[in-house]
């Protein structure tokens, strides 16, 4: 009997223990690279008095460092330049942690307002870098720019423009990006057509390559909600009086009145109505690579980061050639804009060594990063002269010559407004292609969602 | 005496041993529920560092949010479908599993229709986005193979469609599990019931009336309160198949709390639909615990 209760009792315990044990598990591997980092603290504790900012000779530095790119072949390159990096320095521990872009969203936003925002992590430009810096906890860097004008001079302004916020730059931007419409320019010889520069030749392109027998003209995938986002934050760009925008986009202002985003909602319907039955059933990957890529659609809207991953899927001797979304002839906007983002690192105010950090980064941000982001990755550098002919496709050396071109960088959709307003917009644009809505019934739903904001 | 003081002691073990299942629910249920209560009444994101208390401005909200209104229907048009298909064909496909006809080829069928059952939701919907692909999707291919081009659609990219299509994934993977449950229950029913019938002269489907649904009874309430609860908080399929899309045509209400939540980081409002999801399905099962509880009793 005694011995059936001490069981009793000793099982309980040990199931008991084995549940805190695993409530804990979860947190201990993620306070393990902080208990490192206060480890390195205590150490420095000593000299702190003599030199507070720069870490003291022979002390090891832990900085974390958290990114959206656990896949490859960025996630690689990340590893390499880290490795090398810390080979250079070998006082330096830099540990690398990331995940994947919408989690990594929801992570970053939770860490950020707290002690255990990581020292260097990875921004979008625009309203994101906005709720990042309004959490406190996101260091100013326009001291390091201006101390290290041969650095700063490097990096392209437009990027430097979207991290900028009240005179006051919170980021070194990373990479840069455009969104343009990427034609195949065989398909436009054999039919004679131009390449269009308002939304009236625009239309006539499309008409006459449904004339030639194209089923879809113009593909994309619409199962994929920020893909509409990019044409309607373009088209809303385009359209609309910049200040009416700026007003609208703002969360603490945006009403959405203007007449004009109903023209733009029905130049989108009538877009739609050349991309096919299929196009609200398949996503914007399959898009590019079963229509685009096969020339069973002449045109599409692509990102320049893209390029790489379309090179892939291309037959030999496939020619694609770029243009800007066309000028609406009533519109009020700027059509030499270009919508496409940079990104970029910032560094917490909560870093043990601000100086470390931003030696890493100066590093990291360089044409020797910017080079390995083009040959590795594909990506388009902010850096000057990063991406050249020797590492660079041609493609890519247009792509940055429309980059440097455009006169202003236009924000993502997703990166301008407030994602109450965004997720309504991209909801009712995929009902307008298939039918369900109106462009006045979307317009007045944005409207609901932006005045429940204020 | 000794009795009693056994008895006692028998109590302290058991208490003892329901001490980790307590503490466990505690930690991850109550403590959660009563916290989630807490938060409808707020009104925070994500990166917020403080809650700011909106009083039942988000119930209000909930109250006038189309976006719900098309939720529950999708919900209830899950559960509708899930009983009659699940359950009922369920039912059936268990009887006829266990009927001597089939004796020989039931373990291997058995097996067959549980299958999909231990597949990942994931994987699954993800092979059903290719059947349902409209251009080289396995189920317009077959339309058109047996000439029922007619037939062939844009399944998932269509409002009319799209509802339907995402819960047929569910139907597929989910039918074989309640067999399962159905066949344990059958092979529990007394033989000689059958016997007895089969002596009075009793057809199959009589004995499948009169016997079979009878004697299961309780598995019915078991199966009832999965699919129904499983209707109401169905998110997986959904969220991989269309994103709630085509517009909002596939929303229910957990993929409603987690775009409002995690998307639009309104995580006040998010709990507040939490909230109605809890209030439904606690109504729902206790409804059916109570109507099934009583029959016991007769």
């Amino acid at each position: 009997m005694k011995f059936r209760k001490l069981a009793a009792m000793t099982l309980a315990a040990a199931m008991a223990a084995t549940m805190l044990s695993a409530c804990s598990g979860g947190g201990s591997s993620e306070t393990a690279a902080t208990a490192a980092a206060e480890a390195g603290t205590e150490a420095a504790a000593g000299g702190e008095t003599e030199a507070a900012a720069p870490a003291a000779e022979g002390e090891q530095v832990v900085i974390n460092f958290f990114h959206r790119w656990p896949n490859d072949p960025k996630n690689t390159m990340f590893k390499n330049l880290i490795q090398e990096y810390m080979d250079e320095n070998p006082n330096v521990t830099i540990n690398m942690d990331c995940i994947l872009n919408d989690e990594y969203k929801e992570k970053i936003r939770m860490v950020v307002s707290t002690d255990e925002v990581p020292d260097i992590f990875s921004s979008w430009s625009g309203t994101f870098a906005q709720e990042m810096i309004a959490s406190g906890n996101v260091s100013t860097l326009t001291d390091m720019y201006e101390e290290d004008p041969e650095w700063a001079g490097k990096i392209a302004q437009a990027s430097i423009d979207g991290f900028t916020f009240d005179g006051e730059i919170y980021a070194a931007p990373w990479s840069q990006d455009g969104k343009v419409f990427f034609y195949n320019k065989k398909i436009f010889e054999e039919n004679n057509l131009e390449v269009p520069t308002t939304w009236n030749e625009f239309i006539a392109v499309l008409d006459a390559l449904k004339a030639a027998g194209y089923e879809t003209p113009i593909v994309e995938g619409l199962m994929d909600n920020w893909a509409i986002l990019h044409y309607l934050g373009t088209m809303n760009q385009r359209m609309l009086d910049p200040e009416v925008l700026a007003k609208d986009y703002d969360a603490a202002t945006g009403e959405f009145t203007d007449p004009a985003y109903v023209d733009v909602l029905d130049k989108w319907q009538q877009l739609t109505s050349y991309m096919g039955d299929v196009c609200v059933a398949i996503d914007h990957e399959t898009a590019r690579n079963t229509y685009f890529a096969t020339g069973e659609a002449p045109i599409m809207y692509l990102q320049f980061a893209e390029i790489t991953l379309l090179e892939q899927s291309l037959p030999e001797g496939f020619e694609y050639g770029f243009f800007n979304f066309p000028a609406f002839e009533e519109g009020k906007g700027d059509p030499k804009a270009l919508t496409g983002a940079p990104e970029g690192f910032m560094i917490s105010n909560k870093t043990q060594y601000p100086e470390e950090c931003r030696k890493f980064l100066k590093w990291l941000v360089s044409e020797k990063g910017g080079a390995a982001l083009t040959t590795e990755a594909g990506d388009l550098s902010s850096v000057d002269g990063a991406v050249n002919e020797s590492n660079g496709l041609p493609a890519h050396l247009e792509a940055m010559e429309i980059i440097n071109s455009a006169s202003t960088l236009a924000p993502w959709f997703d990166n301008a407004c407030d994602a109450a307003v965004y997720t309504v917009y991209g909801q009712g644009a995929q009902a307008i292609a298939v039918g369900d809505e109106t462009p006045e019934s979307v317009m007045a739903m944005v409207q609901e969602a932006a005045a429940s904001l204020h | 005496m000794g009795c009693v003081i056994l008895k006692k002691k028998r109590n302290v073990e058991a208490f003892l041993f329901t001490v980790p299942a307590l503490l466990f629910l505690g930690v991850f249920v109550f403590y959660p529920l009563i916290n989630n209560i807490v938060y409808s009444f707020q009104s925070f994101t994500l990166s917020s560092a403080t809650k700011e208390w909106v009083g039942l401005k988000n119930y209000q909200t909930l109250l006038s949010d189309g976006i719900i209104l098309t939720s529950i229907k999708n919900n209830v048009l899950y559960a509708v479908i899930s009983i009659i298909i699940q359950v009922g064909f369920g039912l059936v496909l268990a009887a006829v599993l266990e009927d001597v006809a089939f004796r020989k080829v039931a373990p291997a069928l058995r097996s067959v229709y549980f299958i999909p059952t231990i597949l990942s939701m994931t994987v699954v919907c993800l092979l059903f986005e290719f059947v349902y692909n409209p251009q080289m999707g396995l189920l317009n291919s077959f339309l058109e193979a047996v000439g029922l081009d007619s037939l062939a659609k844009v399944w998932l990219g269509s409002k009319k469609t799209a509802m339907y299509a995402v819960i047929a994934v569910s139907q597929w993977q989910s039918t074989g599990y309640i067999a399962m449950l159905f066949i344990v229950a059958i092979q529990k029913i007394p033989k000689d019931l059958y016997e007895a019938a089969e002596v009075d002269g009793a057809s199959k489907i009589r004995r499948f009336f009169y016997i079979t649904v009878p004697q299961v009874r309780q598995m019915f309430f078991v199966t009832m309160i999965l699919t129904v609860s499983g209707a109401f908080t169905v998110f997986n399929e959904p969220y991989i198949l269309t994103g709630g899309g085509p517009g909002t045509a596939t929303m229910v209400l957990a993929l409603h709390m987690y775009q409002t939540g995690f998307i639009k980081n309104n995580m006040g409002y998010a709990s507040t639909i939490a909230i109605l999801i809890f209030v439904i399905t606690a109504a729902l099962s206790s409804v059916q615990f109570f109507s099934f509880g009583k029959k016991e009793d007769a």
